[in-house]
């Protein structure tokens, strides 16, 4: 007998942040601060899902709950922030 | 090149210009850093006859090198009591190279209390008082000296909060449209300017010619390579150009190292309406400029115009470092109130990072209530008019948190730390604790590793390889210091060799030398080493290297964490 897949696997939302002039040709729903909210019903890889937004531009810089990633191929749970950036400095 | 010297203890002070003598090879920081270190005693106040002004283009100023405007200007400081060197952009840098002038060197002091204008062209120095000009502040000053001598000069000049030698005042330097809005804003360089009874210094380059390169061919041929790398990079090429620095904002607070109210929090939630994408769309909306050059031959040109709400100039586009002072340090969200505060600092002559500090400390003695932008406007006219108040405001954050009795002041050797929370990211925290400089960001910006990725990447939550990281940065950033180059070609410099190159193989075209990046490390050490060895004869121990204890103490949310870096590593940063 094959295990129920729980629930929370089968779907997932998460919040998606672009800044920089990064924008998705996708039309999600968006929260009060216009940021995507993203409802998926696999799990996906970083990777996979900046692909799954279709962005005008790739992104350089992923934040995912605060901290900067350098791993992209690590899956994204229910609940995540997502901040996406292009190259930017300043000072 | 030449040293022009002036001293202010004469009736009629005293012009000489010198060879450069054992200061030959050095420009920018090198050349003011060498000149305090090696001429002003360190134990002098610094608002003494016996401190020195010095004001420097790079080692390329004034030549057709791209990005080589920028100014140097160095004394013992008032709000530190170390050494300091304090970078502007602005036209200056360019001008004083074209005239042939390494450093202007102010010394002595007025026994008086006259105010003078100083007036230099092809054909000769002219120093002369000039009662007229007290307490104007810096843009009604440059209108007057546009009417006095045209519009094809540069200025240097200082506003009210110089003449009242407060520890927060800036030297401004003029722009491209001749308004001063560039500043060598930190450690209160406009006091000691303010001390030598000096109000501004009128460049003329009129037929004057570019600085001439030894190999002509070979000059040209590398800053044309050099040029592309700048505009090849996507940071130098396309993120600075279209938001600024102040594109900061965002990727700051989403990594939890925005400091919110006086270090309190690491995030802020009104700062995405304060950001730089929200900052070039106004502008864009308002006829403003979000993508302009603060000097000739910038070819990244981060910086903006600024309009208010109904199409008229307001102020230059406020940078990512005034927008966290003045805005989110103190709980203020509101963009236009923030252009504001940076028009009055600019015309009063303060720094806007210690001056947005200073507000936040005074927001923590309840002087005013956080985020309440109007009464932290209402302060800095305090300052500008030189109120009692205002005074003590004026003289920085340290100075205001004793004057009320507030714990928690974010300083480092009397400095105010800018804008990334040393315990989010811990690399900035070693530069902040150990730059003989007190706390500046620019000295070895970690957040180009830390945070941006460029160059590599170093943990910012971890305490491991932070030291090494701050002292390559530091040693490098002393030698782009001195060039006369804007460091935001670092970011270029980082990630292609070949544009690191470039700028060398300008250099030795420039020069006839045959510099190498072993060369450039042992300039860089060269240069730190006259700074430090200054400080400690000073009087400065490794205890001064060293951030407020509540660094260490109270963690900082998201990440609940606090500085890590441990004392005994920080006193490793000048064993090389």
């Amino acid at each position: 007998m094959v295990a129920a897949i729980p629930e929370q696997i089968l779907k997932m939302k998460v919040v998606v942040k672009l800044f920089g002039g990064i924008k998705s040709e996708k039309d999600f729903p968006r929260n009060e601060e216009k940021d995507l909210i993203v409802e998926t019903e696999k799990p996906l890889t970083i990777y996979e899902l900046i692909d799954f937004l279709s962005l005008n531009k790739k992104p350089f810089i992923v934040v995912l709950n605060g901290v900067i990633l350098t791993n992209l191929s690590i899956q994204i749970k229910d609940g995540d922030e997502i901040s996406l950036f292009p190259p930017i400095a300043g000072g | 090149m030449k040293i022009l010297r002036i001293n202010m203890s004469e009736d009629a002070p005293a012009v000489k210009f010198e060879d450069l003598g054992q200061y030959e090879g050095l420009g920018g920081r090198a050349i003011t850093s060498a000149i305090i270190s090696k001429e002003v005693d360190p134990l002098c106040h610094p608002l003494s006859a016996d401190n020195k002004l010095v004001i420097a283009c790079g080692l390329l100023g004034g030549s057709a090198a791209a990005m080589s405007g920028r100014t140097s200007v160095g004394c013992k400081s008032p709000l530190t009591g170390g050494i300091k060197e304090a970078n502007s952009g602005g036209q200056a840098g360019q001008v004083l190279g074209r005239l042939g002038i390494a450093a202007i060197v102010l010394e002595g002091k007025p026994k008086g209390d006259d105010t003078y204008k100083i007036y230099i062209n092809k054909n000769g120095v002219k120093v002369e008082k000039d009662n007229s000009l007290k307490m104007l502040p810096n843009y009604d000053l440059i209108e007057k000296m546009k009417k006095e001598f045209g519009e094809k000069i540069a200025c240097i000049s200082i506003g009210p909060a110089g003449e009242m030698k407060m520890s927060g005042a800036s030297v401004a330097l003029t722009d491209m449209e001749l308004r001063p809005t560039r500043h060598a804003g930190r450690g209160g360089v406009g006091a000691v300017m303010g001390s030598k009874g000096v109000k501004v210094i009128v460049l003329d380059d009129t037929e004057t010619s570019p600085r001439q390169p030894k190999n002509v061919e070979a000059f040209k041929e590398a800053n044309k390579k050099f040029v592309a790398g700048l505009q090849k990079h996507p940071v130098t090429g396309q993120g600075l150009p279209a938001y600024g620095t102040n594109v900061l904002t965002n990727i700051i607070n989403e990594v939890g190292a925005y400091p919110t109210y006086n270090f309190k929090e690491g995030r802020f939630a009104g700062a995405r309406k304060i950001s730089g994408e929200v900052e070039a769309e106004l502008e864009k909306q308002r006829g403003g400029n979000p993508t302009h050059g603060c000097h000739r031959g910038c070819v990244i040109r981060c910086s903006g115009i600024y309009h208010d709400k109904d199409g008229h100039y307001l102020t230059k586009q406020p940078e990512y470092e005034t927008v966290w002072a003045l805005g989110g340090n103190c709980g203020v969200d509101d963009i236009d109130k923030i252009a504001m505060m940076d028009f009055l600092c600019d015309n009063y002559g303060v720094d806007t990072i210690e001056m947005g500090a200073t507000i936040a400390v005074a927001m923590e003695a309840g002087l005013l209530k956080w985020g309440d932008a109007d009464a932290a406007i209402n302060l800095l006219h305090e300052v500008g008019k030189g109120t009692h108040l205002g005074r003590i405001i004026g003289n920085g954050a340290a100075f205001t948190g004793k004057a009320f009795g507030v714990e928690r002041v974010p300083v480092v050797k009397g400095q105010a730390l800018p804008a990334y929370d040393p315990r989010a990211i811990q690399g900035i925290g070693v530069t902040y604790a150990t730059s003989p400089m007190g706390a500046d960001h620019t000295a070895g910006y970690s957040i180009a590793l830390n945070v941006l990725k460029t160059g590599g990447f170093v943990d910012p939550l971890k305490p491991e390889g932070q030291v090494d990281l701050s002292r390559n940065l530091q040693i490098a950033t002393a030698f782009v210091d001195s060039t006369g180059m804007c460091l935001f070609i670092a970011f270029a410099l980082l990630d292609q060799p070949e544009t690191n190159q470039a700028l060398l193989d300008m250099l030795n075209a420039f020069y006839g030398w045959n510099m190498t990046d072993k060369d450039v490390v042992e300039y860089g050490k060269k240069v730190l080493k006259f700074e430090r060895d200054f400080n400690i004869r000073a009087g400065f121990t490794k205890e001064h290297d060293r951030l407020p204890r509540f660094f260490y103490k109270e963690p900082i949310s998201p990440h609940n964490t606090v500085f890590q870096v441990k004392d005994e590593e920080l006193d490793q940063l000048f064993n090389w």
